[in-house]
């Protein structure tokens, strides 16, 4: 069931709670947003404010305590061919090959094997891994990992990307370009993504907009437009517009860390809190 | 010879003289090599000296003794007979305990019930039975059979159910996200992931397997290694004591080997991760 006009996902105010040792504690309250077709949306966040639950719930992986996601007015109840989801490194089977890991999606799906080898052919250039198709993860750099991911994701040609801090442990340099190729593939499938890091340049450089989350529980603090044009060069990262929204959402999340951590205005930590952190 | 003709092809491009490249690519097996030979030339000598006759006899006339036994045949009926006896006993220890392992990793309710038997019967000396497997079995290969499943079952059981319950979640997870079923995780996630475990149970099994041969023949048997290792000490034919233990050292070897080649027919990428 398509909404005409609607959006392509929608949160409708989600709450996690979550029991630990008998306690129980909020993970995320009462988190609404809306996504169009095609949008590419950051979400940032201090550490435990909730942002990799919140893509969990997108992609049907946990069910929230209260709350619905809709994917084009249907609701979401368990994961489905419509969201593909990256993980963070080492989440590809370290058994199967690069080939066999990214035509996992279609043969879990009972595709033909030559359809899903076709598709993993194309993919695999995408996202420039040719001449690797037969070689294992622990064979691959951890920047060539996390295009096998990607493609991984890709093939079963879901309208929504969910990635989930991708690039965190890759070095300066690799993450920088990888983000560039994140872009690229992008803009050739106007995929629309959902992307969780806790680098605040790097969700700038990427996306449409910016979702800042509070700590936890985790709420929306902030919806930042980026209004930079596409495509977009790594140069703009030295631009002073790119540079003055990093530094807003800097402060914003600053605050929130402060806030956690009840750090005194003499830059005192009050440790009570941080064990309670 | 092959790895001769290869070590040539590769010399010419890389100019390293043939030798000193056959030295390097096989050092490892030729420490090892020399290794053995200093441990059997002080054997030959110690043997020689004739002081401890009831334990060494000379690697010499071992060699000697093995050419006879082998030459009249009466060798290869102990080898066949302690063969059948391990390869059927493990085949089936392997197959239930995989099964098993499968069984308690998957079930809640099924490991409760399997769970205290495993503990209880890996945890005490199970060779004590063997005894009661003869009164069982007959004096024949069954009971060694029986005997040798008892030793192996256990560790393929336990190392099968930790390997599937220790699969990484990410993995499990990775796989639910592309709305995997239960069966398609199991085939494509768990069992591929638990594999080495599994490989390592069985690696246990075959060396419990042929403690379990031995130790079967020697409490009742009418042929076999272990009975030819038993009636020759009682005999002190220190020689052919020591043809026994020799074969029996060299079917371990053998065994592990065979399950490493299939190892890595079956999961290359561990070779990586070995290494």
């Amino acid at each position: 069931m398509t909404v005409p006009g609607g959006p392509k996902l929608a949160l409708n105010s989600i709450s996690m709670l979550y029991a630990q040792r008998g306690r129980r504690f909020a993970a995320l309250r009462d988190v609404s947003l809306d996504i169009e077709k095609g949008e590419f949306i950051s979400l940032v966040g201090a550490s435990g404010c909730g942002k990799t639950t919140l893509l969990r719930i997108v992609d049907g992986l946990i069910t929230p305590t209260r709350g619905e996601v809709f994917v084009d007015g249907t609701q979401v109840t368990r994961p489905g061919p419509d969201r593909g989801f990256v993980f963070q490194q080492d989440a590809l089977f370290p058994w199967r090959t690069v080939l066999d890991n990214i035509t996992f999606g279609l043969e879990v799906q009972g595709r033909a094997k030559r359809e899903a080898l076709r598709r993993a052919d194309e993919l695999v250039r995408l996202v420039g891994l040719a001449g690797f198709e037969r070689h294992y993860p622990h064979e691959l750099s951890g920047g060539m990992r996390q295009r096998a991911n990607l493609a991984r994701a890709l093939t079963i040609d879901p309208d929504i990307l969910l990635m989930d801090e991708p690039f965190a442990a890759l070095d300066a340099q690799t993450r920088e370009i990888m983000q560039a190729e994140l872009l690229r593939v992008w803009r050739s499938n106007r995929k629309t993504v959902m992307f969780v890091t806790h680098q605040i340049d790097e969700a700038v450089y990427l996306a449409d907009r910016v979702v800042v989350m509070t700590s936890r529980p985790g709420q929306i603090k902030a919806i930042i437009d980026v209004d930079m044009p596409r495509p977009r060069d790594l140069s703009i990262k030295r631009t002073p517009r790119f540079v003055e929204l990093v530094d807003a959402i800097w402060k914003m999340i600053e605050e929130e860390v402060k806030a956690a951590l009840r750090i005194t205005e003499d830059g005192h930590v009050d440790t009570q809190a941080i064990a309670t952190y | 010879m092959a790895n001769v003709a290869i070590g040539l092809d590769l010399d010419l491009q890389e100019r390293e003289s043939l030798g000193a490249r056959w030295l390097r690519t096989h050092a490892s097996t030729l420490r090892g090599l020399a290794s053995l030979l200093v441990v059997a030339g002080v054997w030959e000598v110690a043997g020689r000296t004739g002081r401890w006759p009831l334990i060494l006899a000379p690697i010499s006339d071992i060699w000697t003794r093995f050419l006879e036994l082998a030459s009249s045949g009466e060798l290869l009926k102990h080898v066949v007979v302690s063969l059948n006896e391990f390869v059927v006993g493990f085949a089936v220890a392997a197959v239930v305990g995989i099964l098993l392992g499968i069984t308690i990793a998957s079930s809640k309710a099924a490991k409760d019930v399997i769970d205290p038997w495993v503990s209880a019967v890996y945890a005490t000396p199970t060779v004590a039975l063997a005894p009661l497997f003869i009164f069982v079995f007959g004096i024949d290969a069954p009971s060694k059979m029986a005997v040798v499943f008892l030793l192996a079952v256990f560790p393929i059981i336990i190392n099968t159910a930790t390997g599937i319950t220790s699969t990484d979640q990410i993995f499990i997870e990775a796989a639910r996200s592309f709305s995997a079923n239960k069966v398609q995780i199991f085939q494509k996630v768990l069992i591929p992931s638990a594999l080495p475990f599994i490989v390592a149970g069985l690696r246990l099994g075959i060396g419990r397997g042929l403690v379990g041969v031995v130790v079967g023949e020697f409490i009742g048997a009418r042929a076999g290694l272990g009975y030819l290792i038993f009636k020759s000490s009682q005999g002190f034919q220190i020689d052919a004591m020591w043809v026994g233990v020799f074969l029996l050292a060299g079917t371990g070897v053998l065994a592990v080997s065979i399950l490493q080649r299939i190892e890595r027919r079956m999961a290359p990428w561990r070779q990586f991760e070995l290494k």
